[in-house]
């Protein structure tokens, strides 16, 4: 154990229960889908779903130290790792919102982009907090070398302290996490846009246009809804700090992955049978 | 071309509320100790050292912040859809969300001070009448900013998304961009001066916060003013950059290789802040320099 808190070993399983049970509720939810509206409703529920793992598993590459970092006690960014994931990847959901009309691939892009930008310089100015305002140098308490840059730790660590800054493996890893972020968020709200473009007119017997400002709205709130969902399920399963790719826990992200399809695929038929039904 | 300049423009507008919204997001949850490092304040009375900070933290500051700006905005587009003035609507969706802030900031404050009772921690009435006035102030400076970038980009930029949802976007990314920039300087250069500028705070000093001010005993307005000089400015900088070059580079590139401009001008800016980081990075490794000497290199 850590003296700061959450198991420093990551990795551990999953069970067999847990499994099994998580497999039949996503099946079950893609099949019910299927029967309520096989066709678009049930592709968009799938890749709802995957924007869900995109966001649980792009939490786990942000490097979140919580409140021991705000004292310069362990690296990584000093807040919680659902609301940084959260800042970055709504940053990239207004992105790729804006650009939903100029087709699929650059709103994904530019949503993806989006979170990512507001990692690279949410991370810039952390380390230059870090370095000019309480003059520590970056250094990583999990790992002796930089696996990117190749930069020495040990050296410079404060005594008493499990490191301290934001190494660039973290600052990579936070902008790969924000992009991750970014993209699950806006392929979801893509996807829950064009369903509701789809069935909303039929079901509340409106014109596409006096419908489009209602399907926007629900589209992005829900959007906003499960973007919190899912990185609240990969935070559990950091559990307090995680420093970006090269930590242990890292490897702990297949259960985000069970956790998220399941919560996902539970949220995202719920949001597709409000319309289709 | 002039629908260009024109978004520029609101573009630069917007980075410039962004600015003042971060700044004065993160001197308000440094008055009101609501960030990450307020875990250091809820922990000194345990500790044995009884203080006079404020303590309000019953959540992070991203959600706090995304209900305030959002009930600001909600309650300024309400205003709007009965036809107020967007600006006087703007102003009383604020101060009404402030109103808000004020009576979670004194519960907030209440309920965690009280939780301390059995460590001989007092609620200071003084404190309560002199900090939450002062927090309310700072927040309505965050709000107001905040409500009215998100205004430009509905209004005058066109974004699809309405100015309620809008807010609360807008109001979790400067909550996360302030917690993650501000916390810092807050947490160990202002609660722990005691500790020698240039490292880390040991993990066995937790709790020994900083209670005494050059003239009696320090309140959270003291943190105020000290914060308000690199952590909000730094945070200010960070929310703004932010705003401005998301907007920037959408409206700016977005005509190009249909829209793949945008996403360009995005990944070219990542690479320069990447690059930025990493010289930052070094110089701060060979200025400080290695705190022990060669063994542990060689070792490595």
């Amino acid at each position: 154990m850590s003296a700061l808190g959450g198991g420093s070993g990551g990795g551990e399983g999953m069970t067999p229960v847990g499994i099994v049970v998580g497999i039949i509720l996503l099946i079950a939810a893609l099949a019910a889908m299927y029967v309520i509206s096989p066709g678009f409703a049930f592709t968009s529920l799938v890749l709802v779903i995957v924007g869900g793992l995109l966001i649980g598993f792009g939490v786990h590459f942000v490097p979140v130290g919580g409140a021991p970092a705000a004292m310069g006690q362990s690296p990584g960014i000093a807040t919680g790792v659902t609301m940084l994931a959260a800042g970055a990847g709504l940053a990239g959901l207004f992105g790729g919102a804006w650009a939903a009309e100029l087709g699929f691939g650059v709103a994904l892009a530019g949503g993806a982009i989006g979170g990512g930008l507001m990692m690279a310089v949410t991370c810039l100015m952390v380390n230059v907090v870090y370095v000019w305002g309480m003059g520590v140098p970056a250094a990583s308490g999990k790992v002796a070398k930089d696996p990117i840059t190749g930069d020495t730790f040990e050296a410079y660590k404060s005594q008493g302290t499990e490191g301290h800054g934001l190494p660039f493996i973290s600052y990579v890893g936070g902008v790969i996490g924000g992009c991750l972020g970014g993209l699950g968020g806006t392929l979801i709200y893509v996807e829950l846009l064009g369903v509701y473009e789809e069935f909303l007119p039929i079901s509340m017997g409106a014109s596409a246009e006096a419908v489009l400002p209602i399907a926007v709205g629900i589209a992005g709130i829900i959007a906003v809804g499960m973007f919190l969902v899912n990185a609240v399920i990969a935070a559990y399963n950091i559990t307090g700090t995680i420093e970006g790719p090269h930590d242990p826990k890292f490897k702990r992200f297949p259960r985000a992955i069970m956790g998220c399809a399941v919560a996902s695929a539970i949220c995202g038929l719920l949001a597709i049978i409000m319309a289709v039904m | 071309m002039e629908e260009l300049l024109f978004g520029i423009g609101i573009s630069a507008i917007a980075g410039a509320l962004a600015t003042v919204s971060g700044a004065a997001e993160d001197t308000e949850s440094d008055i009101g100790s609501q960030g990450d490092p307020n875990s250091q304040v809820q922990l000194a009375p345990q500790m044995g050292y009884i203080h006079r900070i404020f303590s309000k933290a019953i959540s992070g500051e991203p959600p706090a912040y995304g209900l305030w700006i959002t009930l600001g905005a909600g309650l300024a587009w309400a205003l709007m859809a009965i036809n107020y003035n967007p600006v006087l609507a703007i102003i009383l969706g604020s101060a009404i969300a402030v109103f808000v802030q004020g009576v979670y900031a004194t519960t907030a404050y209440l309920g965690r001070t009280a939780s301390l009772a059995k460590f001989e921690q007092p609620v200071y009435i003084d404190v309560i009448k002199s900090v939450t006035t002062v927090t309310m102030a700072h927040a309505f400076v965050a709000i107001f900013t905040c409500v009215t970038m998100c205004f430009l980009m509905v209004n005058a930029l066109g974004h699809p998304f309405p100015l309620p949802l809008m807010g609360l976007v807008w109001g979790i990314a400067l909550g996360a961009a302030g917690s993650a920039t501000g916390n810092p300087f807050y947490g160990k250069e202002r609660q722990y001066q005691s500790q020698k500028f240039g490292a880390g705070v040991p993990i066995s000093a937790s709790g020994n916060i900083v209670r005494y001010a050059e003239a009696g005993q320090r309140s959270s307005l003291d943190n105020g003013w000290f914060t308000s000089k690199l952590g909000g400015p730094a945070s200010g900088v960070c929310f703004g950059l932010i705003v401005f070059l998301e907007l920037w580079r959408t409206i700016f590139f977005e005509e190009f290789a249909g829209g793949w401009g945008a996403v360009i001008a995005g990944i070219i800016l990542i690479l320069i802040f990447m690059i930025v980081d990493r010289y930052i990075e070094v110089w701060a490794r060979k200025t400080y320099g290695p705190y022990t000497e060669e063994k542990t290199e060689e070792a490595a």
